[in-house]
């Protein structure tokens, strides 16, 4: 099923410039949860991979994603479930000094 | 007009025509030269007050004397016909030269580069070209670029923008509308004053058009064609534009002035730097499978131009590293940066082993931490798609940040060690392609119980023994020092009679928060330590430490670094408590032993002396390897010192720099030299490394 991603800038170096890319994710089981959507997209966008997760697969602790306006931190994380068309965006948070 | 003389010009021949007039081949019957006579239309024509001004400005950028700008030698009025004498340059328009398909990357950073030179001569000068557009660019065979009509649109270009935006019905033909409107910025069209900006955002267009043959705004009216100027997006250029080159013209090409770059500088040196790796990686974009990629980094970025024989500074920051370049004089300095600004560089290091050039640093920030290098002094660095530094899946931990990048010995050049948070060492066998954990010292059974600092539980500095050729010791905040006699299999804790203040047990066998080590190589026997308090030195390898805190306004500090050639000298910077952690009284003091701690001076001559609450870091500090010896430190109020004559005098090198954490030197030789021996082997630090202190100085906050 298509998944749609929102590409900050900074990342838009490993997705050839695009801000927006659609890729396809294979449904081991039903439902889809956003750790498969992420998987399908490393895999067509190795690059994004290690700016958006730690090395054990952690997402960074000032990134942030959402499903459409909602953050996964509140939806069950990597586990929370997407349906077909979903859109999922990758934000770095409000932080620093 | 064909034989008719304007001015002591002869027309031959009518060679094109334009939004302004009709141009001519003409021959300057005075200087013998053939030049270009444009004759500007009579609708074209401004009332005679703004004649004058016309005149005044042509003539005002007829000062514009550089390669890439057509020079206008004459502007006069005769028979009551305003012409224009103008350098004949032989090429074709750009516009010409653009396919459907758009050019050849290569092609559009050539010339790109050039229209910016050109621009930043122009702006410079206080003159907005206010026309530019693809039609406007001349490219000779050559490949050189001439952009016309400089400082010729400001005034007429009112005209053309009236008729633009106004006479909507005389734009209804296409030919118009990919004449100026397309060109033109936000701003402009919404009747703001045009500015440098909008240049640059006539450059982003030329750009675009260059690269993908098409307009990145357009419509079948003009209507159409402004309202995506001001509102819609271009569509995203892929393979085979640059991801680089894709970023420039987005930049150029925001919707606010105030987004965009700010000088044509910035635009010449961010495609000089994409150019630069298109040129090195043969990369022109496209799917980069799983191989290393390699960025640009161009938010503002002025680049150093190095020769042989210079040498440089590499600071890092809490925002970005810079690069500071002087020759062996050390008085002038021009700056390059900030390379990666947003991002804390925590460590910095130059290979000059095996003929390299290589910047290696550190970056971290939200998108994690990265060893990167550069071979171009910083023009272009590597982005690998995959974090080479990254502690395996069964350790269950995850790379924090790097504080040290220590290159191996001279004769093992493809060795390379990176000291990280959480503490652990990782070591390269091949030119740091690739990196694998130190399983001897992960493994050690002290580990779990090393607490972090306030810096966090980092292992910042590594000293090779240079005889011991499987000696190798580390420091840990807080462990304390561990030492390898067998190349990094098994390691031993080398405290003793290093004090902590934060234990019941004052003198434990491991748990001390080191803040610095340094040796100096002709004496690798002999080692000193400046302590989260305490300052120490020990004569047996690390197995025993005596306190030579003899003279020091405080025991507490951060940096330490060897003098290059003298193995009793040793520069340290005390700070006042681990609460306060700045300069003792508020004078910035450097203090110096000469008889290996016995005692210790305070140098401070040039250094502020009052209400001077500056804290040099673990790494903040570093020596070169002239004779005598430049001294220099970062503050975290960032600012640069440096001394020229081993810490006798200090000057101010810079300010205004985000927090210093890390200063490292380095001496530029010819690339591809192998190592010269005679004085490297005499010269300590520097016996393994141009970079004469990479394994001392100071950060701090464990």
């Amino acid at each position: 099923m298509p998944v749609i991603f929102h590409i900050p800038g900074p990342l838009r170096e490993f997705t050839g410039g695009r801000g927006k890319v659609e890729v396809e994710v294979e449904i081991e089981r039903s439902p889809a949860t956003v750790a498969e959507a992420l998987s399908a997209l490393y895999a067509v966008y190795p690059g994004v991979r290690d700016r958006i997760a730690t090395e054990q697969g952690q997402i960074r602790e000032h990134i942030n994603v959402f499903i459409g306006a909602e953050d996964i931190r509140y939806t069950g994380g990597l586990m929370s479930r997407i349906s077909s068309g979903v859109e999922i965006s990758i934000v770095p948070a409000v932080s620093g000094g | 007009m064909i034989g008719q003389v304007l001015g002591h010009c002869r027309v031959v021949a009518k060679i094109g025509e334009g939004g302004m007039g009709v141009v001519y081949r003409a021959r300057d019957e005075v200087l013998h030269r053939d030049v270009a006579l444009k004759v500007v239309g009579t609708n074209m024509r401004p009332d005679s007050s703004s004649s004058q001004d016309l005149l005044r400005e042509a003539r005002a950028s007829s000062a514009l004397a550089h390669p890439n700008i057509c020079t206008i030698y004459e502007v006069g009025e005769a028979e009551g016909q305003l012409y224009i004498v103008m350098e004949l340059v032989e090429g074709k328009p750009l516009r010409a030269l653009i396919g459907e398909a758009g050019l050849p990357a290569e092609s559009v950073l050539r010339y790109g580069v050039q229209i910016a030179s050109a621009l930043v001569r122009a702006h410079d000068k206080g003159i907005v070209h206010r026309d530019l557009k693809s039609a406007n660019v001349v490219v000779s065979a050559e490949g050189l670029v001439k952009v016309l009509d400089f400082g010729l649109a400001k005034r007429i270009g009112n005209e053309v923008l009236e008729e633009s935006t106004l006479s909507l019905e005389a734009l209804q033909e296409k030919s118009t509308i990919s004449g100026t409107l397309p060109y033109m910025a936000p701003e402009v069209l919404r009747g703001e004053a045009a500015d440098y900006r909008s240049d640059l955002w006539a450059l982003g267009v030329v750009l675009y058009e260059a690269a993908s043959g098409r307009l990145p705004f357009k419509g079948q009216t003009a209507f159409e064609v402004s309202s995506a100027v001001l509102r819609e997006l271009p569509l995203p250029l892929g393979a085979p534009v640059p991801p680089g080159l894709w970023a420039i013209i987005q930049r150029c090409l925001a919707k606010e002035p105030t987004q965009r770059y700010q000088r044509a500088g910035e635009v010449q040196a961010a495609l000089e730097a994409v150019q630069s790796n298109v040129i090195f990686s043969g990369d022109s974009g496209g799917d980069r499978g799983g191989g290393p990629a390699r960025t640009t980094v161009f938010h503002g970025v002025r680049h150093v131009h190095v020769r042989k024989g210079d040498f440089l500074l590499l600071v890092g920051t809490l925002k970005g590293a810079f690069l500071l370049r002087s020759n062996a004089q050390r008085k002038r300095w021009e700056v390059g940066g900030p390379y990666f600004h947003g991002q804390a560089v925590y460590a910095m290091a130059y290979d000059g082993r095996a003929g390299q050039r290589r910047i290696w640093l550190s970056t971290q920030g939200y998108w994690g931490t990265f060893p990167r290098y550069s071979d171009d002094f910083g023009k272009s660095w590597t982005n690998p798609q995959e974090a080479p530094i990254r502690f395996p899946q069964d350790t269950g931990l995850s790379l924090k940040n790097i504080w040290q990048i220590a290159l191996g010995r001279p004769e093992e050049p493809g060795v390379l060690y990176c000291g990280v948070e959480p503490a652990a060492l990782f070591e390269s066998r091949d030119s740091g392609e690739s990196w694998s954990l130190v399983r001897g010292l992960f493994n050690h059974p002290h580990r779990p119980r090393w607490v972090p600092g306030n810096g966090g539980l980092a292992l910042h500095t590594i000293v090779l023994d240079p005889e011991e050729r499987r000696r190798m010791y580390v420091a840990i905040s807080a462990g304390g020092v561990y030492r390898t006699d067998d190349g990094g299999g098994t390691w031993t804790a080398q405290n003793q009679g290093i004090r902590v203040m934060f234990m019941p047990v004052k003198y434990p066998e491991f748990g001390q928060c080191v803040h610095k080590i340094a040796m100096h190589p002709s004496r690798p026997d002999r080692l000193f330590l400046q302590n989260h308090f305490g300052l120490y030195r020990s004569v047996d390898r690390g197995g025993s430490w005596t306190e030579i805190a003899n003279g020091v306004p405080s025991d507490f500090g951060f940096a330490m670094v060897m003098h290059p050639r003298n193995p009793d000298c040793v520069y340290i910077v005390p700070v006042e408590s681990d609460e306060f952690r700045c300069a003792c009284d508020g004078r910035l003091r450097v203090y110096r032993t000469r008889n290996g701690g016995a005692s210790w001076e305070p140098l401070s001559r040039g250094l502020p002396q009052k209400g001077a609450y500056e804290t040099v870091l673990r790494d903040a500090m570093a020596v070169d390897s002239f004779d005598p010896a430049g001294i220099y430190l970062g503050t975290r109020s960032g600012q640069i010192f440096g001394s020229m004559d081993e810490g006798k005098n200090w000057q101010k090198i810079l300010e205004g720099l985000p927090a210093v954490v890390c200063i490292r030197t380095a001496a530029v030789e010819e690339a591809g030299a192998s190592r010269p021996v005679s004085r490297e082997q005499s010269s300590p630090n520097s016996s393994r490394t141009k970079s004469t202190a990479t394994r001392k100085s100071g950060r701090g906050k464990s």
